[in-house]
């Protein structure tokens, strides 16, 4: 029942954002910090005054104040009551909205036996651990039979397979209870566990909204591409266009030749992974391979990341470990780069 | 000496000082005098009187600090910052310049009008409410709201999605948790109000067996050069005050919500 429709919003960051939210869909909307994610959410919830419209299928919502507006809202920071048992907190909502005495118990009930915390009902949120903290938080903005739920960070503050499990059992709850849900996550591994749609949020705009697949296959813009982990954009201007449906660009003094389609390119981008490095002239031909010079070598856990002048432009390339240790690379070393070709995308003229 | 000793000494210090002066009291202490003193007519309602008036005056200034404490603490509107020094007034202004005050006002047409059609408030009980409400009701505000700012207002968030009115979010969430302040300042604003003499004697004079509280009973006493009373009644006053203030912290000083 509960559709989502904003229009025009503006606050803080946000400029003139639209976005509309399917009936029990469940929408992520990812973004670097500060990119406005969190005033969304404040704006649908009413807990901020913005100027543009919210409506819930065809009613208009700006003037309800947030206790009327039938939403429910999983904080960041949780803020579970710390004077209340784990059974109060969840049945709060249920209070001050005059449930009867028995409807409580059995919502409170059912719902801990959902997320499995039906132990630690008599337990005050102190003597909790992060991820139970979680699960009784979630319990609580369900309980009051809400059909819209925001969750901001729901499982930023967990261990890595905590906040994964966590994710997951979410996902079925909400599914079960067929919410309308719209959660903020700053990376996208997590959002597209969970997600029907992912929204893209950069500096106040939304700039892809598509399902999980298509955001990572087809990003739509440059920001976009940037990250979900592409960060080698390059600026580039078209120098001549060959045979076999190809064409060659400049970007800085790197000649780069990609698949011509017939579009203008000025802008492309090479995903890290997809740049290699050798210490020896590869075999095979010369296309799209330069050599550059090594600025930055940043081991990581099990890849490492090498920053390459080349032509003018910084490249991120991503090695594997072992590859990077067999070739003992050293910063200033002069090295090829080779970039695979299938695997460039490049975008049409951005007027911004 | 560690740091941790000098600071303990410190604390003993000032334990000492306090220490000494009430055991003076002793030097002048006749113990037939005491239970004398104690069972007299004028004693006994001396003692009910402040008792009386101070718990009175506990739950009218703690009755107004609670929503202006919270006013001050979650709402931005126009004098807040106004309202906020103006409270500070008991504590920069001398208690007899602030009953000097209430009685310059009831000599004004409007205080006159209230006195002749309302309530007679000078030389009266309503008078040393009166006295003792202004002197403490700027500080109970100052300490509930102290303690109000400590509790994120985002828990007033989480309760109004979850369907309450702002005045349920205050009443189910922030006044519970804010209930420790609100002991405290309570305890401070009655310990206060007990031994409150500037502002009452000038507001609501000496009257034995009418206006006169137990500050005012100990500074007649000295006043007629009778130390020994005077010893017995400030011993009161300090047993009494301290007696209720222990066992008030006792009552209180559990750990809450484990």
């Amino acid at each position: 029942m509960p559709r989502i429709e904003l229009r025009n919003i503006s606050k803080h960051v946000l400029k003139d954002v639209d976005l509309t939210i399917e009936d029990k869909e469940i929408i992520a909307l990812v973004g670097p910090n500060g990119a406005g994610k969190s005033t969304v959410l404040n704006v649908i919830a009413g807990l901020i005054g913005y100027k543009g419209e919210v409506w819930f299928d065809r009613k208009r919502m700006d003037r309800i104040p947030p206790h009327k507006r039938g939403i429910g809202y999983l904080f960041q920071d949780l803020a579970l009551f710390p004077h209340l048992t784990v059974a109060a907190n969840i049945a709060y909502g249920l209070r001050v909205q005059k449930y009867r005495e028995e409807i409580i118990s059995e919502r409170v009930d059912e719902l801990a036996k959902a997320l499995h915390i039906e132990r630690l009902k008599e337990r005050y949120p102190r003597s909790l651990s992060g991820g139970e903290k979680q699960r009784v938080a979630i319990a609580r903005a369900v309980a009051p039979f809400k059909k819209i739920l925001l969750l901001d960070e729901p499982t930023s503050s967990l261990d890595a397979q905590t906040a994964k499990y966590l994710r997951a059992e979410l996902g079925t709850l909400l599914r079960r209870l067929e919410i309308t849900a719209v959660f903020v996550i700053h990376d996208l591994l997590g959002a597209e566990e969970i997600a029907d749609r992912i929204a893209i949020i950069h500096k106040g705009r939304i700039e892809q909204v598509a399902r999980p697949e298509e955001i990572f296959f087809d990003p739509k813009s440059s920001v976009v591409s940037e990250f979900i982990g592409m960060p080698n954009i390059l600026s580039c201007v078209e120098s001549r266009i060959l045979s076999s449906g190809l064409i060659e660009v400049n970007c800085g003094a790197m000649r780069i030749v990609l698949p011509y389609e017939g579009n203008t390119i000025n802008k492309i981008a090479i995903p890290p992974h997809d740049i290699y490095i050798s210490d020896t002239k590869p075999p095979g031909p010369a296309l799209n391979r330069y050599t550059g010079q090594i600025l930055e070598i940043i081991p990581l856990r099990s890849v490492a990341h090498v920053k390459v002048s080349v032509g003018g432009n910084t490249l991120l390339a991503e090695l594997s470990a072992d590859t990077a240790a067999e070739m003992n690379l050293e910063v200033g070393q002069q090295v090829y780069v080779i970039v695979k070709l299938r695997r460039l995308r490049y975008f049409e003229s951005e007027g911004r | 000496m560690t740091f941790k000793r000098l600071a303990i000494a410190f604390s003993i210090c000032i334990f000492l000082v306090y220490a000494g002066l009430i055991l003076s009291l002793f030097y002048f202490y006749k113990g037939s005098l005491f239970f004398d003193i104690l069972r007299s007519e004028r004693t006994l309602f001396s003692l009910k009187l402040s008792l009386m008036t101070a718990t009175a005056t506990t739950v009218i200034s703690i009755f107004f600090a609670i929503p202006s404490a919270y006013a001050l603490s979650r709402y931005r509107f126009f004098g807040r910052q106004i309202i906020d020094t103006i409270l500070e007034l008991p504590m920069i202004v001398s208690p007899v310049a602030l009953g000097a005050l209430v009685l310059i006002f009831f000599n004004t047409p409007a205080g006159t009008l209230i006195q002749d059609r309302g309530v007679q408030v000078v030389f009266t009980v309503y008078g040393i409410l009166l006295a003792q409400f202004i002197t403490t009701v700027g500080i109970a505000t100052r300490l509930i709201k102290a303690a109000m700012d400590e509790i994120p207002s985002r828990y007033e968030d989480v309760a109004k999605t979850l369907g309450a009115s702002p005045a349920k979010a205050f009443l189910t969430i922030t006044l519970p948790l804010s209930k420790r302040g609100i002991i405290a300042s309570s305890i401070l604003t009655w310990a206060k109000a007990l031994g409150e003499f500037g502002a009452t004697i000038t507001v609501a004079g000496s009257m034995a067996m009418k206006t006169e509280t137990l500050p005012v009973a100990i500074f007649m006493r000295l006043a007629s050069a009778d130390i020994e009373g005077t010893a017995v009644l400030v011993l009161m006053l300090i047993g009494l005050g301290l007696s209720v203030l222990y066992g008030v912290r006792m009552f209180t000083n559990r750990q809450p919500y484990v």
